[in-house]
């Protein structure tokens, strides 16, 4: 599969696209479509990969806009509308078909401009003027995925509250309490920005968690890159702030900041909330039973201190806490007492 | 084998083909052999992906891609130390790659003109005619004066120009630069560097 040159077969690729594409597409003619695309993944892989391009280029309809028909603009029209200061300098060189038509394309390439420019500014109106604040929040044992108006999307975790500010300037995000996953949609013109008291963690378009605790903040980048500051302490000194690459765990407390980079798999095993797990790789159970305490509905407590040192491992759902006091009982000759409120762990031994 | 996985595939990986070729680029100069690399890691990403798909799909791409080069550096008789040492290590440099391609509308319009501006002209004219005013390619090979046959070549040049720059990017330039050297084809022939 390596040998085939990957140029030839994209070009195949292409050809049947556009042969597709024509008025002509018989059965004759797919069924050795479908044979070609069925003979290698590269084959299929170079197929998928040119038409979900072609597909995206449907959006070129939107420069048509007051351009005359039969009119093929020459390069360069719509720079105004990318730069948003009107009509660009055009580019030199018209399709000599075109050239008949030149006044006229200019003319409805400023038409097109100003049309698209006002679809912006639509767009941009939301941003204007949605600056009131909007909170979400779940309840214990509650995981939920919240849409942001920029196209971002919080997935707020069990007992977890945010308070959402979308301005033109910046897209803030308050985290009040728990933690919460965000994956933002770029906008290099609006930072968004996840404030835990004093500090803030600050991403253009990138995905990232942030965890509030009583004592500190965790951050976790799991793609692009996250600034992360402190306010500016009252004596006007500048705030240090540090930057982490995807793969980063920060734990940044009053006054020092963590930061651990290893790969984005470890980055993300501390992210399997989002699917209702939780990961465990050789952990301790008073580490293991923080954590189902922090996303489960039932309170877990260590009853004594041989039994906070088991060491465990495998993937639980936090919502069933039930289940894995009944797996340590079996596993792991640990007995469970049950109260009304919470399950006390305690090792066998000392019953 | 499905829409599903097709779909997958654009989503998650197909944006990263930016920071992909950039990073191919680093270790492998060579501009078709990095069409090459680039195939065969979405060839081994999408073998893998149909078996289960791997649920951090960015470090899975680019985990597949070290691998990729680690095997070929083996297999190759002359080896520089300089690059052996350069990815030996456990981590691959997703982080330092270049953060997430994801294109908002707005963008994705202004790349997909910037693409479309890259064609040569004959080229150009046949995509504008037909995505643009969505005529049918029959009614492209009239108003541009040649025939269907013809209309299909440009078409089948735009699409894989708009691709390397849709997907590609500043690292995809290169591809149209070359073909805007190219000629004009109006003859409808297809330049082929295979």
């Amino acid at each position: 599969m390596t040998d085939r040159d990957s140029r030839q077969i994209e070009h195949e690729a292409a050809a049947w696209l556009a042969r597709r594409d024509g008025g002509t597409w018989d059965r004759d003619e797919a069924a050795r479509f479908d044979a070609w695309i069925a003979a290698s993944i590269a084959h299929r892989v170079a197929f998928v990969r040119l038409e979900a391009a072609w597909a995206a280029s449907g959006r070129l309809k939107a420069l048509g806009a007051g351009v005359r028909a039969g009119t093929v603009p020459p390069r360069g029209e719509w720079r105004g509308e990318q730069r948003g200061k009107g009509h660009g300098a055009p580019a030199a060189r018209a399709a000599p078909s075109a050239r008949p038509h030149r006044r006229m394309a200019l003319a409805g390439g400023a038409v097109a401009a100003l049309l698209v420019l006002a679809g912006g500014l639509g767009w941009g109106w939301r941003e204007f003027v949605a600056t009131e604040a909007t909170s979400y929040a779940t309840a214990a044992g509650e995981m939920r995925t919240v849409p942001l108006a920029d196209g971002s999307a919080v997935t707020l975790s069990s007992g977890s509250a945010i308070e959402v500010r979308l301005s033109r300037r910046e897209r803030h995000i308050d985290l009040r309490r728990g933690e919460a996953f965000f994956a933002v949609a770029h906008d290099g013109t609006r930072p968004f920005a996840v404030s835990v008291g004093a500090r803030r963690a600050v991403a253009v378009g990138t995905r990232f968690a942030v965890r509030r605790d009583p004592e500190e903040m965790r951050v976790i980048v799991t793609e692009g890159l996250v600034r992360l500051e402190a306010q500016a302490v009252p004596d006007g000194s500048p705030a240090p702030s540090a930057l982490l690459p995807a793969g980063s765990v920060a734990t940044a407390r009053a006054s020092s900041v963590l930061v651990r980079t290893g790969s984005v798999g470890d980055a993300e095993r501390l992210l399997t909330w989002r699917s209702g797990y939780l990961v465990f790789h050789d952990t301790s159970l008073e580490n293991a039973v923080a954590e189902f305490n922090r996303y489960g509905a039932q309170r877990l407590v260590i009853g004594d201190a041989a039994v906070g040192l088991i060491r465990i491992g495998g993937n639980f759902r936090w919502a069933n806490s039930e289940a894995f006091v009944r797996l340590l009982e079996d596993g792991f000759g640990i007995r469970a007492e049950r109260h009304a409120d919470r399950i006390v762990l305690h090792s066998r031994k000392d019953s | 084998m499905s829409a599903e996985l097709d779909s997958w595939f654009i989503r998650e990986v197909l944006v990263h083909e930016q920071a992909l070729e950039r990073y191919l680029r680093r270790y492998r100069p060579h501009r078709d052999d990095v069409h090459d690399l680039r195939q065969d890691v979405y060839v081994r990403v999408y073998e893998a992906a149909g078996k289960g798909l791997p649920n951090a799909p960015k470090s899975f791409l680019f985990a597949t891609a070290r691998n990729l080069m680690t095997d070929r550096l083996r297999r190759s008789k002359v080896v520089s130390i300089f690059t052996m040492g350069d990815f030996d290590g456990q981590n691959v440099l997703v982080e330092d790659v270049s953060p997430e391609r994801e294109l908002s509308g707005r963008q994705a319009l202004a790349r997909l003109a910037e693409a479309l501006d890259r064609l040569p002209d004959r080229c150009r004219e046949a995509v504008w005619l037909r995505r643009v005013e969505d005529l049918p390619q029959k009614a492209v090979a009239q108003r541009m004066g040649v025939s269907e046959k013809t209309v299909e070549k440009h078409l089948a040049k735009g699409m894989r120009l708009m691709a390397a720059w849709y997907y590609g990017g500043d690292a995809g330039s290169g591809e149209t630069r070359r073909a805007a050297g190219e000629d004009d084809d109006r003859s409808g022939q297809q330049t082929d560097r295979a």
